[in-house]
């Protein structure tokens, strides 16, 4: 990947992100909340679906962003086609959806259950209504299991996937193996059976600590609690295993070469560092990383120095003097954000090295339609 | 603005990602201060934001004093779940146990436990006794989780609860209720940009959180762009067409512009009035949505909010009265220096 893309980058200036858009079967964007990751994501989505890939993205938001930028009403927990003029009979297409990560919970265990009564079991459980709902993670990986579900239904050439903005960004990562542990009943029986239960010799200590621990949690927390986990545990018997080989499957996907992630950020020093992390992040893990997207980069024309003493002069001279004086004070302002950014972009660049970037100016307006995806899309694969 | 400031016990900061949150924490802390008040600023999302904004490399578990009348405190989840079970006198089970075992097996009987005892540590500093029967702190501003995520941050104590109907998590669910449900002593202030969509989610999250029976006090409006030419619209658009009066006025004060360097500074004052036109009709969208509650505006800072003169300066606009402190009239003239 990485020297591939040196060598685009050394051959042609086109944009790192046209060759992922064309050969990509998923990419994932990332970055802190508010720096246009869902219009990113919608606008590289666009862009495939009318260069002739069969295209859905997938947003997590709660706040209905993607359907606002798409014009949509409502996203279902299920693909919706996005109408577009201009695909004419071409190949191309594009579907839109907002998860919803309840129901997606609720799928899956509908999908691993031995039979309809299990599952019902299970979606009656309390706990299991808190877990799904409440649990750090749960969303990031519903998110990617839904992705999983997609890629491997081969409806699409495309999965453009846009992440919560979450307290850390890269509980996606984490997720499958929380919640692996989390639903592991051995390990949790482990720490909660009674000492006579589990064997002998080196967990002897363990099993001392753990049966007080059982006592504890029943006086933190009250008994009612540790009866609806355990019978959650009892109706999840025997759906473990699938739904670990499953995290597995979907974590190596995530993994694959032709899944490419995208950090997205603006240059603020809050997102760019989140940046930094989340790259970092990615490589440790080696997960494919694709390029860094900035969005919102202040750009400054070409203007002489006027010198102070002029500056004085064109202040005291009449209307259109003070005017131009403070255009040149307007000037020197802009100049200093855009150098202020671009230091902070390559800062960046530093820690990360190889990676290609797309700076996409502040525009004008607000994306909140099909044409504003369209103009964001020009800049981004210029 | 924000009668919270001087009234309010806790003041909780949410609002949608990358609106700047923590920055306005950090200057609600620093205006409230500055008014007299003994404060306490707390992130909860391991951070580590608010140590930058007061010049600090980090902030730990442990309060700390990091200006006048201001302590600052990153709430650690693992320490806070230390301090919870030694409350409730588990602290030699719990060291017997690594801390990875136990806070997943606390993870997993009681989902939402993480946050609960994030929302009662807050809940602890905030009614906690100081020297002489008064409180530690007059006030306790909370950076909290962002709009999409507060509600039920701020109510994992009542979702916990509603598992355990007895004993102490119970117990403590109905005090943290008690505090945050009370308009006396608690106000919500979520931030927002004068951009389209935050706009939207900020509308969107008073809802919620009045729907959830809590508190909201205002809404600040962060990072406005400043409108240095405002009335000269029609003048500049003139300018644009025929930018002859200005060469004229450049050559009389022997400044070196010709026409293609006037062209572009007209050009980018048009871009930056359309930008301050927009964030004007954007901010009157949201005064309209909210129906009377305080909106707060902060100027768009053109260096960025790096440490702690530039969150001075931001307090010095959310306070009322920015002449009668000594910290906001310093703040004042950094805000001079500094607006973009």
């Amino acid at each position: 990947m990485t020297a591939t893309r040196t060598r685009l980058r050394r051959t042609a200036p086109s944009s790192p992100l046209g060759d992922l858009a064309r050969t990509a079967r998923i990419i994932v964007c990332c970055g802190s909340g508010g720096v246009g990751k869902t219009s990113t994501a919608a606008a590289v989505a666009l862009w495939a679906a009318e260069a002739g890939r069969r295209t859905c993205v997938l947003t997590i938001d709660p706040a209905r962003r993607l359907a606002q930028a798409l014009g949509l009403d409502l996203l279902a927990n299920s693909p919706h086609p996005v109408r577009l003029d201009g695909l004419g009979n071409g190949p191309g297409s594009l579907d839109a959806m907002m998860l919803d990560m309840r129901r997606t919970f609720d799928e899956v265990i509908e999908r691993y259950a031995r039979d309809p009564d299990q599952a019902d079991r299970i979606l009656a459980n309390r706990f299991y209504q808190r877990l799904s709902s409440t649990l750090a993670g749960t969303q990031e990986y519903m998110a990617m299991e839904k992705l999983y579900e997609l890629h491997e239904s081969q409806r699409y050439d495309l999965l453009v996937v846009d992440t919560p903005p979450t307290r850390s960004a890269l509980d996606f990562l984490d997720a499958p193996d929380n919640l692996n542990e989390l639903l592991d009943a051995r390990a949790f029986r482990l720490l909660i059976a009674p000492a006579q239960r589990i064997g002998r010799g080196y967990l002897r200590g363990l099993n001392l600590a753990t049966t007080a621990m059982t006592k504890m949690v029943r006086r933190v927390t009250g008994s009612e609690l540790l009866a609806e986990v355990g019978e959650f545990f009892a109706a999840f018997e025997g759906m473990y295993d699938g739904f670990k080989e499953r995290a597995g499957l979907v974590y190596d996907q995530l993994k694959h070469p032709s899944t490419a992630f995208v950090v997205v950020a603006t240059p603020e020093g809050p997102a760019l560092r989140e940046a930094a992390y989340l790259a970092g992040r990615l490589a440790a893990d080696r997960m494919p990383l694709g390029a860094l997207v900035v969005n919102r980069i202040h750009r400054a024309g070409s203007v002489p120095r006027v010198p102070a003493a002029a500056r004085a002069k064109l202040a005291a001279a009449g209307a259109d003097g003070r005017l131009l004086a403070d255009l040149l004070e307007l000037h020197d302002s802009l100049e200093t954000l855009a150098a202020a950014e671009q230091r902070r972009v390559r800062d960046l660049l530093e820690t990360v090295p190889n990676l290609g970037v797309v700076q996409v100016p502040l525009l004008p307006d607000d994306v909140h339609d099909v044409a504003g995806l369209r103009r964001l899309g020009g800049h981004l694969f210029a | 603005m924000l009668e919270a400031l001087d009234r309010a016990r806790l003041v909780v900061v949410t609002g949608k990602g990358g609106t700047g949150k923590t920055t306005v924490a950090a200057g609600l802390a620093v205006a409230a201060a500055g008014r007299g008040r003994r404060v306490l600023v707390a992130e909860v999302e391991g951070r580590q934001g608010l140590a930058g904004l007061f010049g600090r490399e980090a902030l730990d578990h442990r309060e700390a004093r990091v200006a006048d009348g201001v302590s600052a405190l990153a709430v650690d989840p693992d320490e806070s779940l230390r301090e919870y079970l030694e409350r409730f006198g588990f602290g030699p089970l719990a060291r017997l146990l690594s801390w990875a075992h136990l806070n997943r097996f606390i993870t997993a009987a009681a989902p939402g436990l993480g946050d609960v005892l994030l929302v009662g540590k807050v809940w602890e500093a905030s009614t906690r006794d100081g020297p002489r029967g008064r409180p530690a702190y007059d006030l306790v501003v909370l950076d909290a989780p962002p709009t999409g995520r507060v509600v039920p941050f701020l109510r994992a104590p009542e979702t916990v609860a509603e598992l355990a109907r007895v004993g102490p998590i119970r117990g403590q669910a109905d005090r943290v209720r008690d505090l945050l449900d009370d308009p006396g002593r608690t106000a919500v202030v979520l931030t927002c940009l004068p951009e389209e969509l935050p706009v939207t989610e900020t509308l969107e999250g008073v809802a919620a959180l009045r729907g959830a029976g809590l508190p909201v006090g205002g809404v600040v409006a962060n990072r406005v762009t400043g409108d240095r030419l405002g009335g000269r619209a029609g003048r500049l658009a003139a300018l644009g067409r025929d930018p002859a009066p200005l060469a004229e006025a450049a050559a009389k004060a022997g400044a070196e512009l010709d026409h293609g360097a006037l062209a572009t500074l007209v050009g980018e004052a048009r871009d930056r009035q359309r930008q301050v036109a927009r964030e004007r009709r954007l901010l009157k969208e949201l005064r309209a949505g909210l129906d009377g509650l305080p909106v707060v505006e902060l100027p768009f800072l053109a260096g960025g909010v790096g440490g702690p003169d530039e969150v001075r300066a931001l307090a010095a606009h959310l306070v009322p009265d920015p002449g009668d402190a000594r910290p906001a009239g310093r703040a004042r003239r950094a805000a001079g220096a500094t607006r973009g």
